[in-house]
């Protein structure tokens, strides 16, 4: 059998659809998809903050996404090594060095402060891509929608700004 | 700090039984599908996150909107049946406003999110698991400062969904309709990834 190397937008996207009914269905998880206090879980948790109010309030929901993400980087790590044959160590993305720079120090250097600024953003806003857009958005939630609306302005601003050689 | 993984994952698996949101094998199985789609159709790469923030690809929006309009359509019949329920979040203005802002800077800079960042981990990219560092630093800050944000992110204005609003079945065919619409409208336009390098 020939299986395609890449997955296209519209397989894709009703891959993921589906993906959001099992997850919400009562023979599911009766719960949506996230993944960004997942990680706040961790960082807390590895921090020895257990017992503050946050980490009390999130506990629940950051546990349930830490398991969701160990499934996450096993999927992600079969199919870059068996399917699409794209796994492979690396620093630089193609794209990051045509419209940024070459260096390896500057690349891990602004992902460490992206990185940390997506998850403390996402934990003001109580959710991120999964949660708040995926998740909210396919339940015409209004918190989910507004979050939507101010993610693509800003990421594309940051873009022409960020970028050179557009 | 305390960076005892089994003590971690012995307390989180505790906390996971004590809910009634599916076994570890489900969740596990739930997260590996996702893994899977994402890694599969490349939408967890920095050249297509980051190419749409340039307006370069539109692969991940299209596949995004795409996802939503069919979820949504279907997720609001299967609430009504009592196959599923709402999950909503609340609005909170100051803090969806601000953290939406800080998010999106951050997401254009590192070209991933919270969800797609680990499967990029997950293929070797050495750079965004800089990035998932950041990441948990940012949670334990967040976590150790929260009691003094709570003012930033400001009250809860209640979790109201468009289509309670509305209240008729034919509302969620028009938004799912105008999502899909949406996907099928952006330009095909994709930025074909390569491999990075080290």
């Amino acid at each position: 059998m020939n299986i395609p190397k890449r997955l296209g937008w519209i397989p894709g996207g009703i891959a993921i659809a589906l993906l959001i009914w099992f997850t919400f269905s009562t023979i599911g998880a009766d719960r949506p998809i996230g993944a960004s206090t997942g990680i706040a879980y961790m960082g807390a948790w590895f921090f020895g903050l257990q017992n503050s109010e946050y980490f009390q309030h999130i506990k629940n929901s950051g546990s349930w996404e830490v398991i969701f993400l160990i499934g996450v980087l096993i999927g992600g790590f079969l199919t870059s090594v068996f399917i699409t044959k794209t796994f492979k160590f690396r620093i630089l993305p193609p794209l990051w060095k045509k419209h940024k720079n070459n260096s390896p120090a500057s690349r891990l250097i602004w992902s460490f402060i992206g990185g940390f600024m997506v998850v403390f953003g996402a934990r003001l806003a109580g959710g991120c891509t999964s949660g708040h857009f995926l998740s909210g958005a396919s339940q015409t939630a209004v918190s989910g929608l507004l979050f939507g609306g101010v993610v693509i302005v800003v990421l594309i601003l940051t873009g022409r700004l960020f970028y050179k050689n557009l | 700090m305390n960076l005892n993984i089994v003590e971690f994952f012995s307390q989180t698996i505790d906390l996971v039984h004590k809910q009634h949101h599916g076994s570890i094998p489900l969740i596990l199985f739930i997260g590996i599908l996702f893994g899977v789609i994402i890694q599969w159709s490349r939408v967890d790469t920095f050249d297509k996150i980051a190419g749409f923030a340039i307006l370069h690809g539109f692969k991940v929006p299209k596949m995004l909107f795409l996802a939503i309009g069919i979820a949504s359509i279907g997720l609001y019949f299967m609430i009504k049946m009592g196959w599923a329920h709402y999950h909503i979040k609340p609005i909170v203005l100051g803090g969806i406003l601000i953290g939406g802002v800080i998010f999106a800077i951050g997401m254009a800079i590192l070209g991933l999110c919270p969800g797609t960042g680990p499967v990029a981990v997950s293929e070797g990219n050495i750079d965004v698991l800089t990035g998932l560092i950041g990441g948990l630093l940012a949670g334990a800050l967040f976590t150790y400062l929260y009691p003094d944000l709570k003012s930033i992110i400001g009250p809860n204005l209640g979790k109201v969904t468009l289509a309670q609003l509305v209240n008729h079945d034919w509302f969620i065919f028009i938004y799912g309709a105008l999502l899909i619409f949406i996907a099928f409208w952006l330009p095909e336009r994709e930025v074909e990834e390569e491999v990075g390098e080290i």
